[in-house]
């Protein structure tokens, strides 16, 4: 086998190039391609605990979106590093080779690795854990759209089960405009043809915004109104969420 | 747990947890004494399995493989290539085995395990060897275009007996891969026929005309076995394997030929009668998976 790979051929796949649908977003009256509500996330499914490995972790599954993150620690940081009074905060997201329709590389997703990051450093109470160091890695086992808000609050459900203290739970979701239209928790192909897209992390039961980024061409009251949505989604979420872990702490106490 | 007596060894003054971080190797030991593991097994029985197919929709064909906790997803994704000149009517598979850092407190980004090449190398031999896919089923015109089957295989979860649960996972993906009906179109490339497409595909003339599956023969299984002293534990745990370092890897097919056996070293120098044992206990261990890999496959045929 190694013998043939050496002279890897190249390959293609056979799946037809993406058709042009456009139009369709721009009128003001279509159907989501998955028949939601434009104002309707989609049915999330939760659970902690999926890696035994880890101290902590969790699974997502939004959609077709589907995620796990898994967290260490707090554990000896890297030699290289100095010296720190606070504890430190390592995120990691990457991409299996399936997970979009076209075969990618399966490599390590800079952007999101940094986003996640952000993201969540503010609402972790650092000082718990001085000197050491908390890693959160996550893999996307399949891409729908919407793959870093799941990862931020994915992650956070699995920070909360491996023991880490946190001022809250973490929650995210994003917005996408189209045309006329704001859609939220879009899936792929929504945002491959989305005008702009808004996407924030928030502490719902402090009020709490930890990211706030809005990407393309945006009008005040459009903004004013997507922040609205997300942070009602978030709120929403974040109740999901609170039950899954309520759940899974009543199963492990009987 | 039946670890009372190895609490009771250091007359109740430590707890088991402490002495089991502590002395690993009496630990598993005192157990070994009663025929027995930490986990309630006997030493030669292996950890419930279960085998899920179709787990990921964007691929061809995956399948989910759980051994005791350890967790592996294996997905085909179908390409297409020009085949080499020396085997124009053939297709090729390409395996790759996964250790990203959600598996396993040991792998961190950007430093991957070094276990996973040499599992990766391990399945491409057990599969390919075995004859399991006859790869002129994966030709679409000889000479032209034939397939490229990319398996993937991701541990989510490492606990031991990462090859046997990667090798489960890979063949169960085999066995729901299905392959697309194409044709190809005007610029020679080969594309997917698809009900949208209804009137160009008149002019042309399918290349497969139906999805099919491939014909699996000889489908390979495998059991990892740990050498300790005199003990052989079938299908170990991550611990087991740190704490004992003699493991041997035995590959059957399905009609009990061996394909593979692997013993890479270890503190241990294995006697013909225990790896004649290890193969034994393979045997037994081969007849389970093919039930659950069958289970799965008429679940899967059912829904």
């Amino acid at each position: 086998m190694s013998g043939k790979t050496a002279t890897a051929p190249t390959t293609y796949s056979p799946s037809p190039t993406q058709k042009k649908r456009q139009p369709i977003f721009k009128d003001v009256d279509w159907i989501r391609p998955d028949g939601r509500g434009f104002h309707q996330c989609r049915p999330a499914f939760l659970r902690t605990g999926a890696v035994n490995a880890a101290a902590g972790s969790a699974y997502a599954e939004f959609g077709n979106t589907k995620v796990i993150v898994s967290v260490f620690g707090p554990r000896e940081s890297k030699k290289a590093m100095m010296y720190s009074d606070i504890g430190r905060l390592n995120c990691n997201v990457s991409y299996t080779t399936f997970a979009t329709p076209v075969r990618g590389q399966g490599s390590d997703h800079k952007e999101f690795s940094s986003m996640l990051h952000k993201a969540l450093e503010g609402a972790i109470i650092l000082e718990s854990f001085p000197k050491t160091t908390v890693d959160v890695f996550a893999l996307v086992l399949e891409s729908g759209g919407s793959d870093l808000p799941v990862v931020i609050s994915c992650a956070s459900l699995a920070l909360a089960d491996a023991g880490i203290m946190m001022y809250d739970l973490v929650t995210s979701v994003s917005v996408s405009c189209l045309g006329a239209n704001l859609v939220i928790d879009p899936i792929s192909e929504e945002e491959s043809y989305q005008d702009g897209s808004l996407l924030i992390t928030c502490m719902p039961s402090r009020n709490e915004v930890t990211q706030l980024t809005l990407t393309g061409e945006w009008s005040t009251p459009k903004i004013h109104e997507a922040v609205e949505l997300c942070l009602d989604a978030c709120s929403k979420l974040g109740d999901v969420m609170r039950s899954c872990l309520k759940e899974a702490a009543s199963a492990s106490q009987e | 747990m039946g670890s009372s007596g190895a609490s009771g060894d250091l007359s109740g003054e430590m707890e088991v947890d402490a002495f089991r971080r502590l002395f690993p190797l009496r630990f598993y030991e005192r157990h070994l004494l009663e025929s027995v593991r930490p986990d309630a097994r006997p030493l030669g029985r292996a950890r419930d399995t279960t085998v899920a197919l179709g787990a990921v929709a964007t691929a061809d064909g995956s399948a989910m493989a759980k051994i005791g906790c350890t967790t592996m997803l294996a997905a085909i994704k179908l390409e297409v290539m020009t085949p080499p000149l020396d085997s124009s009517d053939e297709g090729s598979v390409a395996i790759d085995f996964h250790m990203p850092p959600i598996c396993s407190p040991i792998v961190r980004p950007g430093r991957p395990a070094e276990v996973a090449p040499v599992v990766s190398k391990q399945l491409s031999d057990a599969i390919i060897s075995s004859g399991m896919i006859n790869l002129k089923e994966l030709s679409l015109v000889s000479g032209k275009a034939a397939w490229m089957a990319y398996l993937d295989i991701y541990c989510l979860d490492a606990d031991g007996a990462l090859f046997d649960a990667a090798l489960l996972a890979a063949v169960a993906a085999f066995s729901h891969l299905q392959i697309p009906a194409v044709t190809v179109n005007d610029d020679g490339r080969v594309v997917i026929m698809s009900g949208e497409n209804e009137e160009g595909k008149l002019l042309k003339d399918p290349v497969n005309k139906e999805k099919r599956k491939l014909t699996l023969t000889c489908i390979p299984f495998s059991l990892t076995c740990i050498l300790h002293k005199n003990y052989i534990l079938a299908d170990p745990t991550a611990e087991e394997e740190s704490v004992m370092e003699t493991p041997v890897t035995v590959v059957l097919d399905s009609s009990s030929r061996l394909v593979s056996l692997y013993k890479p070293g270890g503190p241990v120098l294995a006697y013909m009668s225990a790896v004649q044992d290890c193969v034994a206990l393979t045997r037994q261990r081969v007849k389970e998976l093919q039930k659950i890999l069958s289970d799965a496959i008429s679940d899967m045929e059912v829904d």
